[in-house]
């Protein structure tokens, strides 16, 4: 059975988790990105330069749940991360497929990407991402039941 | 958790397999004789082999007692995850290794014609209950068609995903109803992976397996797990009208957190009306969903949906505990007790479905040739009455 996963998954992305090794770089090439999670938690991770923001989280054991579902395939929206507007602008250009994905994404922004297709680089030492809800809140819409009866 | 389990599998049976080299007739000689017969095993004489093949267990060698069934009230552990906890698999969620006669028969027939089951693919803890086979004798296999990558992510599945999966093989239908026939099953389960990328979203495919079984072997029972075909009616048309005796489509979970835990392109309203569609064009066909417990629904949404169901005219309901497949997926919000699971299987029989199989580790297939002949036998009972 792994001998099958791994056939498969070195024909679709050259930048999945399974395939790098944890190498000691030196300290120019980490970059710190802070994700805040869904429940306002900050998490931070160093990340390598060239990580997509999914395997920062998938590598790091970051607690953020049900994320990266299709692990990067442009099979689904799970990753969506919601950029700061400076960040976003100089982001590489979103393809048709990825749009594709993004569309369907609960909680949709002007600055939403997902994590599986942006690349950590350099200047992006420091980024904020915000990790959107995938619902709106329970709570709230348990009292609006409540109200209501 | 589901990883340590498989490990546990892994280990004993290699255990199991050694023990009885050592512990058969022979093992009564001194330690260098023993020895000799451990190399010399694969020239055992036939009825040797069956004598060894048969003989003691792993079974009774070990006391068994982590499903004591007596410590579960007394579990103190946290059942509700807070804030940041990760749950701890609670002791009633803890399966026995999967052993017996008629699971290895099984399992080497599989291997021999080919076929590909859900039940090892995703490592249901459940499988050698279902392929031993119960009080009826009636071993449950989900056979599985159109590979083994779907088209979506849901949060919940740890099947493979791509965009792409590889073409289907137009070959299947014929070779699966051929392999099924042959193997003599009394009810089979057919599932697949959603398939997006195909214009009919697989159904004739689909179709065609369970039109050429009836053909092979009418006598069999036949159960389809269908996707919700993109919500394309004349797809869920193809399939129901195919021969099949049971049509299953999961809605998975409570309508409030289908966002959460399905792929955005699945819904709730979607899956009910594949169900209602299937009853509609196949009247005489019987109808089952199933939903996972523990994601964080309340209590009023989960009996709120399943009177949703029954008004659907939905007959048959399984609830079972989700448990998080890989860290990628969404974490357990709750552990629900045993005792809980029946009272939801008191409300689904006085809802009035045909049955309702509940429990912690019951899935959508589990036992379904026991509970659909145990409750066809019953109903043909009070019928002559």
């Amino acid at each position: 059975m792994s001998s099958k996963l791994f056939g498969f998954k070195s024909t679709v992305s050259h930048r999945l988790p399974i395939h790098r090794l944890q190498v000691q770089h030196s300290s120019a090439d980490r970059v710190t990105v802070h994700f805040i999670n869904r429940d306002g938690e900050r998490l931070t991770a160093t990340a390598k330069e060239g990580e997509s923001l999914l395997e920062v989280v998938f590598n790091q054991n970051l607690g953020i749940d049900g994320f990266g579902a299709c692990e990067g395939t442009l099979a689904c929206s799970t990753c969506h991360l919601i950029f700061e507007e400076d960040v976003f602008q100089k982001l590489d250009a979103i393809t048709d497929e990825e749009l594709d994905m993004l569309d369907l994404a609960y909680g949709l922004t002007d600055t939403s990407r997902l994590g599986c297709q942006v690349c950590v680089k350099k200047a992006m030492d420091g980024l904020t991402v915000q990790v959107p809800m995938e619902v709106a809140d329970m709570r709230r819409e348990l009292e609006v039941g409540k109200q209501s009866k | 958790m589901a990883l340590l389990q498989r490990g546990r599998c892994c280990g004993a049976a290699a255990t199991t397999s050694l023990r009885r080299l050592v512990l058969g007739p022979q093992g009564r000689v001194c330690e260098s004789h023993v020895c000799s017969q451990y190399r010399a095993s694969s020239s055992l004489p036939d009825e040797k082999k069956e004598f060894l093949q048969n003989g003691p267990d792993l079974q009774d060698f070990v006391s068994g007692d982590f499903s004591d069934k007596s410590m579960w009230a007394e579990y103190k552990g946290n059942l509700k995850r807070q804030k940041g906890e990760r749950l701890r698999l609670p002791p009633w969620l803890k399966t026995e290794i999967p052993i017996g006669k008629n699971y290895n028969k099984l399992k080497s027939t599989l291997r021999s014609l080919n076929l590909h089951t859900v039940c090892e693919e995703a490592r249901c803890p459940n499988i050698g209950e279902c392929w031993g086979g119960g009080e009826y004798a009636t071993a449950t296999a989900t056979i599985m068609l159109m590979g083994d990558t779907c088209t979506r992510g849901c949060r919940f599945c740890s099947v493979k995903t791509a965009k792409n999966p590889p073409p289907l093989d137009l070959n299947e239908p014929y070779n699966t109803a051929k392999a099924i026939a042959e193997w003599g099953l009394d009810y089979v389960v057919l599932t697949s992976v959603d398939r997006d990328d195909i214009l009919d979203g697989g159904a004739e495919h689909f179709a065609k397996t369970v039109s050429h079984l009836k053909e092979r072997n009418s006598k069999i029972l036949v159960e389809c797990l269908t996707p919700d075909f993109r919500g394309d009616l004349k797809a869920v048309e193809k399939v129901a009208l195919s021969g099949l005796d049971v049509y299953a489509h999961n809605v998975e979970t409570v309508p409030e957190l289908q966002r959460k835990v399905r792929d955005p392109r699945a819904n709730f309203k979607q899956s009910l009306q594949v169900l209602k569609h299937a009853k509609k064009v196949q009247p005489d066909v019987i109808s089952k969903t199933s939903i996972m417990l523990g994601l964080g629904e309340t209590d009023e949404q989960v009996y709120s949906t399943m009177k949703l169901l029954r008004e659907a005219d939905v007959d048959c309901l399984t609830l079972g505990q989700y448990m998080q497949p890989t860290k990628r997926h969404l974490k357990v919000e709750e552990y629900v007790t045993p005792d809980k699971f029946k009272h939801w299987e008191k409300v689904g029989n006085e809802l009035g479905f045909h049955y309702t199989a509940s429990g912690p580790l019951v899935r959508s297939s589990y036992k379904a040739g026991e509970f659909f002949l145990k409750n066809l036998v019953e109903k043909r009972k009070t019928k002559v009455i």
